[in-house]
C-alpha cells in the first residue's frame, strides 16, 4: 500500500484518489449481498481501505455484483451502471455471475455478465468470504498501477456490442443509448 | 489594509484545513468506538481529490449555481467569525449578519436540489428546512441570551469581555447547554443526520450529486464544522489565541461525536419536537435570566 508516499500523489493525484477511495454503490442482486454487512461492519472494517457504501450511483465508482443474475435484475444492473460516473470499476462477485454458478441451466438467470457490461474483475466461490473482497480491492489497486482497469473505456468504444447483447437478452430497451450508436441512426 | 487583505485569504483555508481534520476525525474516532481500525485521517482529502478527477453530471444552470452559492455562504460567514483574535469582516452588529447568513447554505441546497427533480431530493430539502425551523428557535434564544447579557451585537466585543473576565458558559449555564444540545442538529450528524439519511432516502439531498459537486458539498460541509464549532466557542468558551481556541474547538467537536456514535437516528417529527421542547425552554430560562439580572 503506497498510500502515505506524497511523491505518487503528487505525480497522478487522480489514479491515487481512485485507487484509495472505493465507493461501493450498496446493490444486491443475489445471496452474495449477505457477505457485504460483515464486510463493512466492525469485524472486517472494509473503511480502513477507504472502502464505503453508498446508497446512489451517482456517488459510487466501484459496482459490485454479488450473486446471480437474473434477466430482471440484468436491467436494474445496467441501468445502474450507466448511471455511474466515469472512472468506474465493477467486480463480479461469486460464481454466478462468472457462468451461471449452480444456477448454470437455470432459463431465467444471466450465465455471462460480462457480455452486457464491462467486468474488471472476479472473485470466484460460492460465497466469497469477506477477505477475499479485500484482496480483489489490492488486486484493483494494482491494477489501476498498471492502467488494466479500463472497463469504462471498452465500454464507451465497444458500447454499439454491448447494446446489441443487451437487446437480444432484455427485448427492446426503454432508455437512450448512453454513447451514440452509429447505425441506428443511418 | 495589508493585514486584512491577507487575514481574508488565510481564515478561511485555516477553516478548510480544521474541518476537514474534524472529518477526518470524526471518522476515525466512530470507527474505534465501534473498534474497528478505521480509515486514516487523510481520507476525506483523498475522496475530495478522487470526486474532482471523477465526471460529474449537471442537471441544469441552477444545479450548479446551487451548490456554489451555498458554498460561497459558507466562506464569507468564515470571515465574520473570529478565529483566535483573526476577524477580518468584523463589525459592530456581525451577530444579527451571521444569524441572516446562516440560511444561505440550506438555501442553495434546495434551490440546486430543486432543479435536479428527484423524489429523494425533495425529501431531504423538506426535512432539511424542517430541521432548521427546529434548532433556528433555541439557536436564536441562546444568541438573543450572550447579547442581553453583554449588551452588544459585536461578537468581536463579546469575546473581549469574556477574556477579560470569566467565560460566558458560567453566567449563561442555560443558554451554553441549549446550544450544546443542538449542534449535532446543526451539524447534521447522527441523532439528526435526518437530512442525509442513506438507508431511508439514499443521501437525501445528495443523491444527485457526484463528482465536483460533491467535492463542493463535502468543502461547503468542512466549512459548516467550522462555523458551528468556532461560534459556541466564541459566544460561550471565551474565544482564545490560535492554539488554545483550537484546542477549546476539539474539545466541542469530540464531545459532540460521542453522542453521535452512539445514538441512533430520530425520525423528523420527533427531532421537531425535541428542539422546540427542551434546548428552547432552556435557552428561553437562560434568556430571562440574562434580562432580570
Amino acid at each position: 500500500m503506497d498510500r502515505g508516499s506524497i511523491k505518487k500523489w503528487l505525480k497522478a493525484p487522480g489514479k491515487m484518489g481512485q485507487k484509495y477511495s472505493f465507493w461501493v454503490v450498496y446493490f444486491c442482486t443475489g445471496c452474495g449481498i449477505i457477505e457485504i454487512p460483515p464486510t463493512i461492519t466492525s469485524r472486517w472494517d472494509a473503511e480502513r481501505f477507504g472502502v464505503i457504501p453508498v446508497a446512489t450511483p451517482r456517488q459510487a465508482n466501484l459496482f459490485l455484483i454479488t450473486g446471480y443474475v437474473s434477466v430482471k435484475t440484468l436491467r436494474a444492473i445496467i441501468r445502474t451502471y450507466e448511471q455511474m460516473p466515469d472512472p468506474k470499476y465493477t467486480v463480479g462477485f461469486g460464481s454466478c455471475p462468472i457462468n451461471g454458478g449452480m444456477y448454470w441451466d437455470s432459463y431465467n438467470t444471466i450465465k455471462h455478465l460480462d457480455k452486457y457490461i464491462p467486468v474488471d474483475g472476479w472473485i470466484a466461490g460460492c460465497m466469497p468470504r469477506p477477505e477475499s473482497i479485500f484482496i480483489a480491492v489490492t488486486h484493483l489497486w494494482t491494477m489501476i498501477d498498471k492502467g488494466m482497469a479500463t472497463g469504462y473505456i471498452k465500454y464507451r468504444e465497444k458500447y454499439k456490442n454491448y447494446r446489441k447483447n443487451q437487446e437480444e437478452a432484455l427485448g427492446k430497451l426503454e432508455w437512450p443509448p448512453l454513447y451514440p450508436v452509429g447505425d441506428k441512426n443511418e | 489594509m495589508i493585514i486584512k487583505v491577507i487575514s481574508i485569504i488565510v481564515l478561511p483555508l485555516i477553516a478548510l484545513i480544521i474541518g476537514f481534520f474534524f472529518l477526518g476525525l470524526s471518522r476515525k474516532v466512530i470507527a474505534r468506538i465501534h473498534r474497528r481500525y478505521g480509515p486514516p485521517i487523510s481520507q476525506p482529502l483523498i475522496d475530495v481529490i478522487k470526486l474532482i478527477n471523477q465526471e460529474s453530471i449537471s442537471h441544469g444552470k441552477l444545479f450548479d449555481m446551487g451548490v456554489i452559492l451555498s458554498l460561497a455562504g459558507s466562506v464569507i460567514l468564515v470571515l465574520f467569525i473570529p478565529f483566535g483574535g483573526i476577524a477580518p469582516l468584523a463589525t459592530s452588529g456581525d451577530l444579527l449578519v451571521i444569524i441572516y447568513l446562516m440560511l444561505l447554505a440550506p438555501l442553495g441546497v434546495a434551490l440546486s436540489g430543486g432543479e435536479a427533480a428527484n423524489p429523494n431530493v425533495s425529501i431531504g430539502i423538506s426535512r432539511k428546512m424542517m430541521l432548521a425551523l427546529g434548532y433556528e428557535v433555541p439557536f436564536l434564544f441562546s444568541l438573543l441570551a450572550v447579547m442581553t447579557w453583554y449588551k452588544t451585537t459585536s461578537l468581536v466585543e463579546v469575546v473581549k469581555a469574556q477574556q477579560s473576565f470569566l467565560w460566558a458558559i458560567f453566567y449563561l449555564p442555560l443558554p451554553a447547554v441549549a446550544y450544546f444540545m443542538i449542534l449535532p442538529a446543526m451539524l447534521g450528524i447522527r441523532p439528526f443526520d435526518i437530512v442525509s439519511a442513506p438507508q431511508e432516502i439514499a443521501s437525501g439531498t445528495a443523491v444527485e450529486y457526484g463528482g465536483r459537486y460533491l467535492a463542493l458539498t463535502t468543502i461547503q460541509h468542512a466549512f459548516h464544522i467550522f462555523i458551528d464549532i468556532a461560534l459556541f466557542v466564541n459566544l460561550f468558551l471565551g474565544g482564545g489565541n490560535l492554539l488554545t481556541f483550537f484546542v477549546k474547538m476539539l474539545v466541542v467537536f469530540l464531545l459532540g461525536l460521542f453522542i453521535n456514535a452512539v445514538f441512533p437516528r430520530l425520525r423528523i417529527d420527533q427531532a421537531i419536537k425535541y428542539c422546540w421542547k427542551w434546548p428552547a425552554i432552556l435557552a428561553l430560562v437562560g434568556l430571562i435570566i440574562a434580562r432580570i439580572i
